[in-house]
């Protein structure tokens, strides 16, 4: 699994762009940046769309005052499903940068997918949050299964 | 299995929203002596199955209980909340339009439509089709080529009664 002091894997997410889904670098993101990165197990799931979205909706400008040039929520959903949830929560608004993992390789890459096949989820990215310097990992809220308390926006807010 | 009218679908559980929260599904049990139409589509909120292919449905529902169908149930390889709040925004659950989740793709590979195309991220999706089924059993297949939209329309398969 994924640790501070540790670079973040290489991958390549989609979002949906002008033309259609268009791939995106995460390492050219990173680079020379301070990003907040958080994950979902799910766009629409009632915990991310209820909490763990909203509180970064509510903490962005914060995070921009506190020197990071971006917050951008990671899942595993394809590109046209996150385009629609970062409507509906106001996230794009916010000015949250919604990448898909489509094939969960980015999860999978960070050691962070679980499934639950009773609910339909396979595949999905267990909840985090993290400060990214540089490409370096230099925070990393992790929640445990079922819960959203140390990885949301305050959290991390607090934690910078 | 050929989507051709004689066969029977596959058993498979499939994940269905609820009031309490999402629960399996037997497609055979809302199969079972009943006349149903079942419609697959490559996934929620994409293009043309939000413009064209779920609308379609939404245009007929009424015309096909007219022509005595159950239920009209469309499956798709998404969660039980992507297709629920796809539901809900599209105006199918106003429909009274069922919608099925196929989170593993097992049945999309059993019924050999499913396709991948990871430049838009898209894997093992379903490709289009629209199903007459009484009892379990096709009756009508319309099966569209993929990437295509045209004879799994809702419009189509009523024609096609």
């Amino acid at each position: 699994m994924i640790e501070e002091g540790q670079r973040l894997p290489e991958a390549t997410l989609l979002r949906v762009g002008p033309d259609g889904p268009e791939r995106v670098s995460l390492a050219e993101r990173l680079a020379g940046r301070r990003v907040i990165l958080f994950a979902v197990p799910g766009a629409f799931t009632p915990t991310c769309d209820s909490a763990h979205m909203p509180s970064f909706v509510r903490t962005a400008d914060a995070f921009r005052d506190k020197g990071v040039d971006e917050i951008i929520c990671v899942s595993v959903n394809d590109a046209h499903v996150m385009r629609y949830w970062g409507e509906t929560t106001g996230a794009a608004g916010a000015g949250i940068t919604l990448l898909a993992d489509a094939d969960a390789a980015f999860t999978q890459a960070l050691g962070l997918a679980y499934d639950n096949e009773a609910v339909g989820m396979l595949n999905r990215s267990r909840r985090f949050a993290m400060l990214i310097e540089d490409g370096v990992v230099t925070r990393f809220h992790l929640e445990q299964p079922g819960v959203c308390e140390v990885s949301t926006g305050e959290a991390m807010l607090a934690d910078l | 299995m050929a989507l051709a009218a004689g066969e029977r679908l596959p058993d498979a559980t499939l994940v269905e929203m609820t009031d309490d929260g999402p629960q399996l599904v037997e497609l055979a049990d809302r199969l079972t002596g009943r006349k149903v139409v079942v419609f697959g589509l490559p996934g929620a909120y994409t293009g043309p199955c939000s413009t064209i292919h779920l609308p379609s449905f939404i245009r007929t529902a009424e015309q096909f209980r007219g022509q005595g169908v159950d239920e009209i149930i469309c499956i798709s390889v998404n969660d039980p909340f992507v297709l629920k709040a796809w539901s809900e925004a599209s105006g199918a659950a106003e429909a009274g339009i069922s919608m099925l989740g196929d989170p593993d793709a097992v049945l999309t590979k059993a019924l050999g439509m499913e396709f991948t195309a990871p430049p838009i991220g898209l894997y093992n999706r379903s490709n289009r089709y629209a199903l007459l089924l009484e009892d379990g059993v096709i009756k009508v297949a319309n099966v569209d080529e993929p990437a295509t939209c045209k004879i799994s329309v809702g419009e189509e398969l009523l024609a096609a009664m």
